[in-house]
């Protein structure tokens, strides 16, 4: 069952190997990986999915299904440069015992070919399980390749395209568990647990987290919103800065007019001068709207003249 | 001249500032200095807040969905004033254009799927050209619009 399992898995993680960066890959020893993994302490999601391609597909296989390794299948694209800086490892022994047991699958490369339906059926179990386990992986984005299902009928590959639009939408690679979309050839899509595959719910789910990334730098920009939670509430403060805004300029464009021109500006005065007027006209003009114009008309008029001769 | 606060003479900042300036020097050189009447104060503020936005509009070009919004309606206006006669035709197919847009809008409301759309349309009447614009665009340009708003207030013209 698990042996059938995991070369449906392999296939599938092979694919994914030779989509990433399978050359650099090869020139690796597996020994010293073994050491190295085994001795790694802590559980760093950004290398653990390094480490795993590290080792040849089958090892990688096996830890795919032992339920820790879901971390695993949630971790960032593998990158030689993230795993050379160190790696850490999902800090389980039995990870590693069992690793060490299914190295007997190394020589089993010959099992890729038949895919039966059961055993698709206890991979996406076995997955299922694994996901289970680790319900709050949701944070780190990757991509992952199709699903072995999906892979066991020899279908086409996902466009490049897809791949990277899927790449910036996904937030989790936790696989889900719709039945029937998963049999058509074309869908290789890394959806969220639990939620529908079809064409039209991804592209709402794309557009939504479009705006949820644009509604995040809005954030960032209006000074106060970090901290406010809710969408309507955010946008309600984005309105207010900027009718705030376009209440600043017209009135700052009122003072200048209400200022007798008295001396002619002269481009370098102005921008040498720049911090001479920024402290006279912010002490005088803490922007109000509703103050007039002739009020600060002294202030403005003591600032240029200080700052223009 | 050395000058070690000058400013990178390609960036939103000082191409606003040197059109701004420009403006400004031509304005107050039509006015009669002694005029202080508050119609007088208010005709020169018009000008300048005109004379501010279209520096605006001119240093973003027609990157944005909300300058070529803004140069439109300043030019708009501007062959409406300058010509009413023959401004006549313009404006009328000017008009034509304005109302059917704003039909549109009033009929058919954008009902994107989210569930802010009372917030979207208020912000579609602040930001320049936003009636246009789908909510992802409308994000997107607010905040180019706020950046750019910032740049004007804390531009070394006194505005703040």
């Amino acid at each position: 069952m698990e042996s059938n399992a995991g070369t449906l898995a392999t296939r599938s993680n092979k694919t994914a190997l030779e989509r990433e960066e399978v050359a650099a890959l090869e020139s690796l020893q597996f020994t010293d990986e073994i050491h190295c993994l085994m001795s790694a302490p802590a559980t760093d999601n950004a290398s653990s999915f390094t480490a795993l391609l590290e080792l040849p597909a089958p090892q990688a296989v096996q830890l795919i299904h032992s339920p820790d390794s879901a971390k695993l299948i949630a971790a960032p694209a593998p990158n030689v440069e993230d795993f050379k800086g160190g790696f850490h490892f999902p800090s389980n022994g039995g990870l590693i015992e069992r690793a060490a047991r299914f190295s007997v699958f190394a020589g089993e490369g010959n099992n890729k070919s038949d895919s039966p339906e059961a055993t698709s059926n206890n991979s996406s179990a076995n997955l299922q399980k694994a996901v289970k386990s680790e319900p709050a992986e949701t944070d780190s984005s990757q991509p992952l390749i199709s699903d072995p299902t999906v892979e066991n009928r020899g279908i086409k590959r996902k466009d490049p395209e897809k791949v990277k639009g899927q790449t910036k939408k996904s937030k989790t690679t936790v696989k889900e568990s719709s039945d029937d979309t998963e049999k058509l050839p074309y869908v290789h899509v890394r959806a969220r647990r639990g939620q529908a595959t079809d064409s039209h719910s991804l592209a709402e789910r794309a557009r939504r987290e479009k705006i949820n990334a644009r509604m995040k730098l809005l954030q960032e920009l209006v000074p106060g919103c970090n901290k406010i939670s809710g969408t309507a509430l955010v946008l309600d403060e984005i309105i207010n800065h900027v009718q705030s805004l376009q209440r600043q300029v017209e009135f700052l464009s009122m003072r200048l007019a209400a200022v007798n021109p008295r001396v002619d500006f002269n481009f370098d005065s102005v921008f040498t001068a720049e911090s001479g007027f920024f402290m006279d006209s912010n002490f005088s003009g803490m922007v109000m709207p509703m103050m007039w114009p002739e009020i600060q008309l002294s202030a403005t008029c003591l600032g240029e003249r200080r700052s223009l001769q | 001249m050395n000058n070690p606060h000058h400013l990178n003479p390609t960036s939103l900042k000082s191409r606003f500032t040197t059109r701004f300036l420009r403006a400004l020097t031509k304005i107050r050189a039509q006015k009669p200095i002694s005029s202080s009447s508050p119609t007088e104060i208010f005709r020169r503020y018009r000008r300048i807040k005109v004379a501010a936005d279209k520096s605006m509009a001119y240093s973003v070009r027609s990157r944005r969905i909300w300058s070529r919004a803004m140069l439109w309606k300043l030019r708009s206006r501007s062959y409406r004033r300058q010509d009413p006669c023959s401004g006549r035709r313009s404006g009328k197919t000017n008009q034509a254009i304005m109302k059917k847009s704003s039909n549109e809008n009033t009929t058919t409301r954008r009902e994107d799927g989210v569930g802010f759309v009372e917030e979207a349309d208020e912000l579609r009447q602040l930001v320049p050209g936003g009636e246009t614009m789908n909510l992802c665009n409308l994000l997107d340009e607010t905040a180019h619009y706020i950046k750019c708003l910032t740049t004007q207030l804390f531009s070394p013209i006194g505005k703040g």
